[in-house]
């Protein structure tokens, strides 16, 4: 097919005067394959694209440059202009004489105007088509993680009319929610909010529950994975649309933070628990008791969750003193500082260090040294018990996972990378989400939005009007591919995999729903066999030889 | 169900992303915003990248909302507010009113030419700010000189498009929708309310809100007594939040200042950074490994500080109580950032009573326990700081939650 290129210009309403119009007319006239130039005031309006579409049909053009504001305003309608003309939304390409131009200097800018409106024609000439189709998808998704978390997911998720699949580790649905004793000022305790999310999900005829499983594969994209769960001996693979992480934590008093040993009193907040459950197994009314926060670690909310709402259940019920010794209260979630105001009201003491408490044993009891930033001086306490800091860790099998996914983790080894792009439950692969404690910490709002928003991000990805993807936007030319592997390792998206051409040769290809379009791939081929439309090398390169042709 | 109208009210980023995913799920969205443009605070807000990037998510807000205005299935309503609401769950009559658009936002091309030969100063036709979305100038009634009675048309008669029409009249209408989207926001404390802290009285005491904008337009921090940059900085915590009258933490502020204070230091690395605080709020992804980071360059000290005086150099004296050593300090800085906190809007009692929702004790509106979007009407939903206060990423993800309730509405009634 001939390029016939149509450049249409807009001075904005006539308030671009440092640019010469009528002089960039005649000049870009004379432009390699260019057929049609107009001048107009409003391209952007109604009025202007008329009178470019009718433009377009009569000359018969079939690469359209723009030259106007800033792509970043107005693209998308000139795009679908673009389409209305019957002609392919990649066959735009702009430049920007406003914001880059014109705004951007005082004095004469007609020669840099040119010199971008040639730019932008000189790769029009390569521009090819990018086609959007709708790809079917499976409908079915996969929850890891039978806890709290995971089961509620599975429940949102029926809500949408989505049907699932989860997946427990151990033999029974639960996970960590019964480790809390209770939540201060509310009636429902947390086994009987697991417990009737338990029976809901049992109940509900949308969730297929495996217990004792485990997932030892996941290949495919997003819209296609293909799983295999391994229940005791056997090994299935089946077929989910996205999958949901909501895998959990673990938490573990660290033997270098405490000295564990077993005739001392350190006990966890499990353990308190377990003793204000049944206060009639001890010998004897604990006189104090003491939590020690911070030590190990900054990072999450649970600890001090734990803290002030067994603190608050140790007065109520063993009435002893209490004592927390922290650095700074995690009092950034929803009703902290208020239960936080409630402890202290009701004798709860909070003492702040800086430097980290010394732990010894006397007379049967614990023995905590701290010096206090408030009141400057030296404290020692004498507990019965003292409740000790319990790291929050990614639970095992973390690390194999995340490799096996091809997910980064972040620096404490939890799923999800440090990049904001991808908060709160995204991940780099399309269709993986992660929730809740897995991703490191959680507190009750953040985990009801988390969970929520997933099912929300599931419904939009698979939705049948919506899965329409860019058709090879980005695609490999199998004849240079050199199956180097380079593109599948770089991809942080898992959007590349080989496939078998014939029985000699193995190539990569990209599998557009799972592609985000960054171009990491086509930037380090070594072998140039990766085209990203819209940067391909001949038109990037196109550009660059227009740069300084009327020098 | 016929009608898959949902009205989302607000258009913040919580607003916005409620309305995105739910026009991506294939409903109809009507967005209602009460000011020229979307984006709410967020839109004022700077990156705080030094050389790397420091997470603050300011950058994830612009690309969602030029989806939310483009996306074919969104209608939105700037300038517009909610009079009345009226039925229930599934079909809600909601009476909208919006403000006389004497520019037509659709023909504005944002040429500039009207303010160039506006004749009032400060120019009474002006572009809100330069990522005003939609992109489009606005005219302030207040000022202009055609509303003040004078013969003025100036600005029409150069205007290219013809957008701008003087005779424009408030426009009422009454929407169908099957559910309600909450998402008004939140207000900054008033750092006025305490006078001891200065605010308002001495030009180098600004607070957070204050930073947010001064990094936006200018990128770079300069005093506003002598256009120097400034060599002594104090961030005091906590302004407006934890005391008796705002019972929470604002979740943000912690957050904010140290970003801020390693751009300063970044920026200008003889400057002396302090931060004075309650308690450091580090959990959040990578953030406790940011403000380790952040304890090399920067001065922690705990406890806020009562008051702030001008000094006769013109310097200003911060008295605190040096809780290390257990007696009162006087230091004397060059700037003092008030980190305000996140408040509930005022006229959040006019909202829940048009909408029959109740409030919290704190003047948030009030969700249920455990699900953080549902009020007491049912078909109406909370997102974003409008509950209660949040981040950038926490108001996205609340947002996209309230989306999911109101799409099971929906799933429910088909």
């Amino acid at each position: 097919m001939q390029v016939r290129i149509g450049i249409f210009i807009c001075n904005c309403g006539k308030s671009l005067n440092n640019i010469d119009f009528p002089k960039v007319k005649e000049r870009v006239e004379k432009f390699q394959d260019v057929v049609y130039v107009d001048l107009s005031p409003t391209l952007c309006l109604k009025e202007g694209r008329e009178g470019m579409l009718s433009a377009i049909r009569e000359r018969d053009v079939n690469r359209v440059v723009i030259a106007a504001c800033s792509p970043e305003l107005k693209e998308n309608v000139f795009g679908k202009a673009l389409e209305e003309a019957g002609l392919n939304y990649n066959f735009l390409s702009m430049a920007n004489i406003r914001e880059q131009c014109s705004w951007a200097h005082e004095g004469d800018v007609t020669e840099k105007a040119l010199e971008l409106v040639r730019m932008a024609a000189n790769k029009a000439r390569f521009l090819q088509p990018v086609e959007k189709k709708d790809i079917s998808v499976n409908k079915e998704i996969l929850v890891v993680g039978g806890g709290f978390s995971g089961m509620k997911s599975a429940l949102e998720l029926s809500g949408l009319g989505l049907r699932t699949t989860l997946v427990e580790r151990e033999s029974a649905l639960g996970g960590k929610l019964g480790e809390f004793e209770g939540f201060y000022g509310i009636e429902t305790t947390p086994e009987e909010m697991l417990s009737s999310t338990r029976k809901a999900v049992e109940e509900n005829g949308d969730i297929k529950v495996l217990t004792s499983a485990e997932i030892t594969r996941v290949e495919g994209q997003a819209g296609d994975f293909t799983v295999r769960i391994r229940t005791g001996e056997k090994q299935v693979s089946q077929s989910f649309g996205a999958i949901i992480f909501a895998t959990g934590y673990v938490t573990k008093i660290l033997p270098q933070d405490f000295e564990l040993k077993p005739e001392v009193n350190i006990i966890s907040q499990r353990k308190l628990v377990d003793m204000l459950q049944a206060p009639e197994r001890l010998e004897r009314r604990p006189g104090t008791i003491g939590f020690v926060l911070d030590v190990s670690d900054e990072n999450s909310r649970l600890p001090i969750l734990f803290t002030l709402n067994n603190a608050l259940a140790v007065k109520e019920r063993l009435g002893s003193e209490v004592y927390v010794f922290c650095k700074s209260l995690k009092v950034d979630s929803e009703g902290v500082e208020k239960l936080y105001r409630e402890a202290r009201e009701r004798g709860v003491v909070f003492l702040k260090f800086e430097e980290k408490p010394r732990i010894s044993k006397e007379d049967g009891r614990v023995k905590v040294e701290a010096r206090d930033v408030l009141l400057g001086e030296e404290v020692t306490l004498l507990c019965d018990f003292l409740v000790a800091e319990e790291k929050v860790l990614p639970p095992e099998g973390t690390e194999a996972l995340s490799s096996m996914l091809n997910i980064r983790t972040d620096s404490r080894g939890f799923y999800q990378d440090e990049n904001v792009h991808l908060y709160p439950v995204a991940s780099e692969r399309k269709g993986i989400f992660f929730v809740a404690g897995c991703k490191g910490d959680l507190d009750f709002t953040r985990t009801s939005t988390d969970i929520s928003s997933a099912a929300m991000s599931i419904y939009k990805l698979l939705s049948p009007e919506k899965a329409i993807v860019e058709v090879e936007k980005v695609k490999v030319e199998p004849e240079k591919c050199r199956a180097c592997l380079t593109c599948v390792r770089v991809c942080p998206h898992g959007a590349i995999q080989m496939v078998r051409v014939d029985t000699e040769k193995e190539v990569a290809k990209i599998y557009d729903h799972a592609c985000d379009g960054c171009g990491i791939c086509a930037a380090i081929c070594p072998a140039k066999a990766i085209r990203f439309e819209g940067y391909a090398d001949e038109q990037i390169l196109a550009e660059v030889e227009a740069i300084g042709e009327s020098l | 169900m016929e009608n898959n109208h949902v009205l989302v009210i607000g258009g913040g980023i919580s607003g916005i992303a409620s309305a995105l995913e739910l026009a991506n799920g294939g409903l109809s969205v009507y967005l209602i915003e009460k000011e020229a443009t979307v984006g709410g605070y967020v839109a004022s807000f700077c990156c705080k990248a030094t050389d790397v990037c420091s997470n603050c998510s300011v950058c994830v807000v612009p690309q969602r909302i030029k989806e939310a205005v483009t996306h074919p299935q969104i209608s939105l309503l700037t300038n517009s507010t909610v009079q009345k609401v009226s039925g229930e769950v599934g079909n809600f009559r909601v009476e909208i009113t919006q403000k006389p658009q004497y520019i037509d936002a659709e023909r504005c091309i944002a040429c500039g030419l009207c303010a160039e030969v506006c004749p009032n100063e400060p120019k009474a036709i002006h572009l809100p700010s330069f990522e005003a979305v939609p992109y489009s100038y606005v005219l302030d009634e207040t000022c202009c000189l055609h509303f003040k009675g004078e013969d003025c048309n100036l600005c029409r008669d150069r205007c290219p498009t013809n957008a701008i029409d003087f005779k424009r009249k408030s426009k009422s209408q009454e929407l169908s929708v099957t559910t309600i989207i909450v998402a008004t926001g939140f207000e900054v404390f008033d750092a006025r309310e305490i006078g001891s802290l200065g605010y308002s009285r001495y030009p180098n005491v600004l607070t957070g809100l204050d930073l947010e904008e001064i990094f936006n337009r200018e990128g770079t921090l300069k005093l506003a007594s002598n256009g120097k940059e400034p060599q002594n900085i104090a961030f005091i915590q906590c302004v407006g939040s934890r005391n008796e009258e705002h019972c929470y933490c604002s979740q943000v502020c912690c957050k904010y200042a140290m970003r801020f204070a390693r751009l300063i230091k970044y920026q200008n690395p003889s400057a002396e950074v302090t931060i004075f605080y309650i308690d450091l709020q580090t959990a959040g992804k990578g953030f406790a490994e940011f403000y380790k980071e952040c304890k090399e360059s920067i001065r922690f000290i705990p406890g806020v500080p009562v008051e702030v005086l001008e000094a006769h150099s013109g310097e200003l004296e911060v008295k605190f109580e040096n809780i290390l050593e257990g007696k009162v300090n006087r230091e004397t800085f060059d700037l003092v950032v008030l980190s305000v906190g996140i408040v509930p809007r005022k006229d959040s009692w006019d909202s829940a009573r048009i909408l029959g929702i109740n409030l919290g004790d704190e003047g948030f509106f009030d969700a249920k326990p455990f699900d953080f979007n549902e009020t007491n009407v049912e078909g109406i939903f909370l997102a974003g700081t409008c509950q209660g206060p949040k981040d950038i990423p926490d108001s996205i993800a609340h947002g996209m939650a309230a989306a999911k309730r109101a799409m099971e509405v929906l799933a429910r009634c088909k």
